[in-house]
Formats: C-alpha cells, structure tokens, sequence
C-alpha cells in the first residue's frame, strides 16, 4: 500500500475527530468502506456543504447558514431576557432543559489575556452594544466557573453596570444526585455562597 | 526504583488543553521552580482534579517523570483559592504573565514562591494594587539576577533624598535629574518608597509604573504583555469597540489611563 494511498489519507484526516485515535480511525475507515459506502457518501456530502455554509450568526454569532439563526429570528422569543454562553453547543444545551425563552449571545470562549483571547475575540463589542441598544430586563452569564470565567463574568458585568441593566450568572454547585461527601472543596464552596431561601 | 510521589505546594500559571482529555500545564512549585507538566485524563467529565488545576489556587502536586515535561500523579488543593476578583485579578495574570515570559524553566526559585503566594494574598486583600505590582515586580528582578539599586545614585553613590528629581537610564541606573538625561524623570521620594516597599502615594504611582515599564522593557523584549493590554480594553473609560490605545490628539503619545500594570 502507497503512503499517500487514498485509504491511508482518509485514515488521517479521521483522526481530526475529537477522541479518534489512529486505531478508530482505522476501524471507522474500514467500516465505511466495507459496509456503509452510502452513509460514508452521505457524511461526506453534508461535510463538505456544511463546512462551506455554516457561518456564525449576526445578532448571536451562534453557528447558522442564514444569517440570522432561528432563534434570533423567531418572533416569538422575549426580547427583554439575554443568556450570554460560551459556545454554540451551550445554545443547544439550554434551549433542551430549560424553559428559557429569551435570546442568546455567543462568546465562542472566555476572556484569557496570556491566550490572547480579550474582547474582540469574544464578540464584546457587539455584546456591549445590545447592552446599550436593547431594552433588557436581565442579562443571564451561563459561563463556566473557572478562573477565566469569571474574569469574563465580571467584564462583562462591569459593562451592564455602565448601562444600568440587570445582570445574573447561574447557580454552580452541586450537581443533582450528587452526595456531599464526594463534591470537591470549590464546588462546595461555590454552592454554599450560592445558597438561597427555602 | 525510587518513588517520586513527594506533594509539594504549587501554583498553576497556565493551563491548555492537551490531546483529546488531558491538560499542558505550566506550574510553579515550591522548591522545583517553574515547569511543565501534564495532567492526563483531566479533562475527562467529573475530574475533579479540572476544577483545581485553574491559576490562583493552592495545590499540592506530585510528578513523575524526568524529562522536560512531568506528569501529574497527585492533586489535592491546599485551601481555597486565592479570591482575585476584577482589578485584582487581571493583576493576578499579570503576575504570571511575567513569570512566564522572565522565569526560565526548572530552575528552583525557592523564595520567589513565597513571595508569589504572599504577593496574590496581598492582591486578594487590599485596593492598593499598584504598591503589589510594583514590589511584586522589583523581587522578581531581584531574584533574577537584574535588580538595580534604587535608593543611590549609580555614577557618584550618592544617597536619594525624598525632595530631589532624578531620571533612570537603562544603562546607567538612576542619575541626577539634568537637561540632557534620557529616561524617565521621577522624585526622590518615589525611589525611596519602592526601595522600602511603602506604600506609594498617588502621584508616585505612575512614575513608579512609568519607571518599572523601563526597567522590565529591555528583559520582557518587544512583544507586549497581553494582561496589560486587556487592563487597558477592560478599565479604559471608554466603549469597548474604541481602540485599546487612546491617544492624545496633541501630542500623538497614549493617553496616560488609570491602567497599573
Ligand atoms: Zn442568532
């Protein structure tokens, strides 16, 4: 078999999925080939287009082929309300558990100076604007609790503050079904300042 | 074969994501230095150890390994994390920024942990980031072999007084104030607070800042500290879409704004 065989290229190029080894990818390979030849020309297909047209939202900067997502464009959502998350798959996450029926926006990350991932990468700009533009009633931050988080958190808090509007981050703690017992010392202590009223 | 299971205290500078579940971590430790090391697995769903691998929080580490980069082999956290919220936290990247760019790899640095830590408990404590930074910044150069005397003046010996002018060259260290001395003009009380490590005065502070920037500048290179510039974007009184730099119509220079890195 060449080295640049056309079998030995798909091979690698498989191994870009997150959690495929050289060995999956080798099984996955020969799975296509010899048993799913249609689904492995399906896969390929929609690849190809979706990486070509899905863009980033206009308004929310969520993945989209339109310019405006469904949900930026759906008439029905409440405008006052804004969750502002970290990642698109986060949208997806939410809008399954939840009943929030507000909008979203999208940072696609958190603010990490030694990274180089400040405001502009983050979309802030434009956040701040919806801030100043928008007729909100509660801004949401579903923004991991780590330490860049927070700084995220709190930039963005900062600049709601400027604009007089309300701002919220979600409760971290405990997770359901959890036992006390094996929650490590941050959660818990994120959880025990987070306490509210029975 | 020997076991290397020793925990010794430690501080995460930087993490990345490494492979598909673990992390690439850049640690300080108490009496290893700074070095690299990956945490395996860590990124896997309820990991605990993700939640305390993060900068600003208390760890104790073991490692394996002995080549360039470790292996993580024990985590456990040795208190709460240190509560760096704001100002205080950017500053706090701003510290291990300058570790990381200033702190050569596995070369024990033992009392610079120490100071590290206390120099994040201070930033977590009190408003006075400035006077931190400042002493933070002076230690670190004095551990590294660079630090300049602050309190004489280079060419004469000639003790500070607190009511005279001098100027900083980087050649020459501090000098008289005179007509055609280069750097940066500052008063003799400035240098005298930031040799005793008092607290600096408001119009200290920036001469301090302005006077440390020289002094860092030939070690740090021409590549600019990514903190300071997202101090700038967070502080800076304007819209976050202004350009990070504001300058000054007049004179074309930067404006000079409440940034304290
Ligand atoms: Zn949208």
């Amino acid at each position: 078999m060449g080295e640049r065989s056309l079998l030995n290229q798909l091979i690698d190029a498989l191994r870009c999925l997150p959690g495929v080894g050289p060995k999956s990818a080798q099984r996955i390979a020969f799975y296509l080939l010899e048993r799913d030849r249609d689904g492995g020309s399906r896969l390929a297909r929609i690849m190809a287009d979706a990486m070509t047209r899905i863009g980033r939202c206009s308004r929310c900067r969520t993945l989209t082929e339109s310019e405006l997502c469904e949900l930026c464009a759906n008439p029905n959502r409440d405008d006052a309300l804004l969750c502002v998350v970290e990642q698109p798959s986060e949208v997806v996450a939410i809008e399954q558990a939840t009943d929030y029926r507000g909008r979203y926006f999208v940072l696609g990350g958190r603010l990490s100076p030694l990274d180089g991932i400040g405001p502009d990468e983050l979309g802030l700009a434009a956040l701040e604007s919806r801030l100043r533009d928008e007729r909100l009633r509660e801004v949401i931050l579903a923004i991991s609790p780590t330490v860049e988080g927070g700084a995220t958190a709190h930039f963005i808090g900062d600049r709601a503050a400027r604009h007089g509007v309300k701002i919220t981050r979600i409760a971290h703690g405990v997770p359901l079904g959890g036992e006390l017992e094996y929650v490590d010392g941050g959660t818990l202590a994120l959880a025990f300042a987070g306490r509210r009223d029975l | 074969m020997p076991r290397q299971d020793r925990l010794f205290l430690a501080f995460v500078l930087h993490r990345r994501d490494y492979g598909n579940t673990s992390l690439l971590l850049d640690i300080l430790g108490s009496g290893q230095g700074r070095f690299p090391a990956i945490a395996k697995g860590a990124r896997r769903p309820r990991q605990p150890a993700s939640a305390l691998l993060q900068p600003f929080q208390p760890l104790w580490l073991a490692v394996a390994g002995r080549g360039e980069v470790r292996t993580l082999t024990r985590v456990e956290g040795a208190g709460p994390p240190i509560p760096l919220q704001g100002r205080a936290l950017l500053g706090g990247f701003y510290l291990n920024e300058l570790l990381l760019r200033l702190l050569g790899r596995h070369d024990p640095q033992d009392p610079l942990f120490a100071f590290y830590q206390s120099a994040l408990s201070r930033l977590a404590e009190d408003a006075d980031l400035e006077t931190r930074l400042r002493q933070f910044e002076l230690r670190l150069l004095d551990e590294l072999g660079y630090g300049v005397r602050l309190d004489q003046v280079a060419e004469d010996g000639a003790p500070v007084l607190a009511d005279r002018l001098y100027t900083y060259e980087r050649e020459h260290g501090v000098r008289h104030a005179s007509e055609r001395a280069a750097g940066p003009r500052l008063s003799g009380a400035t240098l005298l607070a930031l040799t005793n490590g008092e607290r600096l005065a408001d119009g200290q502070r920036r001469e301090a800042r302005v006077l440390l920037r020289e002094i860092l500048a030939p070690h740090l290179g021409a590549r600019p500290l990514k903190s300071r510039e997202l101090y700038q974007r967070w502080f800076g009184s304007g819209a976050i879409a202004e350009s990070p730099q504001r300058r000054d119509p007049t004179t074309a220079r930067p404006v000079d704004s409440e940034e304290p890195c």
